[in-house]
């Protein structure tokens, strides 16, 4: 049972594996990616500006879902990305309703919509 | 002194109390135990889970729409000093809560109304399959007055033939 080393659990093991620590720290938020999503496909569509190189992420940063955050090395991958059931679930959760809010859970609590009080300026 | 609400349960967070996380992209966080913290960290999304005030709100458990929400509210312009006001406004915070709980318990109230003819089908049926919990089949056939009376149900008699076929 448990593994080869007594005081590395299994779990603590996990963290040394790229895939995983990619689920739990590196990764974007939820809302963070619905935002960016909203700003580069929403109804006043802007022509993609080509990102920029980077020598630090695979493929030059060349190659980036943005659902799932994550840069690939070349498009043959992307593509092959582009099919797992990962980023699928991903597409189907980002074009629901927004993710959860701050605001959403003053809400829920019973608070009205936040009162910024009267204009000071008048345009 | 600013009463927050946690992020996953939607619960006032007291100073002093509770944990604070803001991430890389400065936005902030609150929990009001390490409960909702821990599920939080465990990408859990609070309209599904079934405790916090997010998902009874979307799934019509709590009041949702009331005049009275609109008195506690995050106010980012803060009110100048009135003695006067501060009196009155006291005085009407707890009318306003009395009121609030009256119009909740209403709610529910509301909410439970066809509940109760369920019930009694659902008693009744557990009352005639389990009757025997509480009187021994042995003791029922001495005094009939707690079983349902019989009814005579006619049987076709080929049960020989069946057999003879088997």
């Amino acid at each position: 049972m448990g593994g080869k080393c007594p005081h590395r659990k299994v779990k603590k093991r996990r963290y040394s594996h790229k895939q995983f620590r990619r689920d739990k720290f590196q990764i974007k938020g939820d809302d963070a990616v619905y935002d960016e999503l909203k700003k580069t496909t929403g109804p006043d569509l802007k022509p993609k500006p080509p990102s920029p190189f980077d020598e630090d992420l695979p493929g030059m940063g060349q190659f980036y879902c943005l659902h799932c955050d994550r840069y690939f090395a070349n498009l043959t991958v992307r593509d092959e990305h582009f099919k797992t059931k990962k980023h699928r679930k991903r597409l189907k959760i980002m074009a629901g309703p927004a993710p959860h809010t701050q605001l959403d859970a003053d809400l829920a609590g019973g608070m009205g919509m936040p009162d910024n009080g009267p204009k000071l300026m008048s345009i | 002194m600013r009463l927050e609400k946690c992020w996953f349960c939607s619960s006032t967070v007291y100073p002093g109390h509770g944990i604070q996380f803001v991430r890389n992209d400065a936005k902030i966080f609150r929990f009001c135990r390490s409960k909702c913290h821990k599920n939080f960290k465990m990408k859990r999304n609070p309209r599904k889970v079934k405790w916090t005030k997010a998902y009874r709100r979307l799934h019509g458990k709590d009041m949702t729409q009331d005049t009275t929400f609109e008195f506690e509210r995050k106010r980012n312009r803060p009110e100048r000093y009135d003695r006067n006001l501060a009196e009155n406004t006291l005085k009407a915070i707890k009318k306003i809560v009395k009121v609030r709980a009256d119009r909740e318990s209403k709610h529910i109230l509301n909410r439970m109304k066809g509940n109760k003819s369920k019930e009694r089908k659902r008693d009744a049926k557990e009352l005639e399959q389990s009757i025997h919990m509480v009187k021994a089949p042995s003791a029922l056939q001495k005094d009939p007055s707690h079983t349902l009376p019989k009814v005579p149900v006619k049987v076709s008699q080929h049960s020989e033939e069946d057999r003879m076929k088997e």
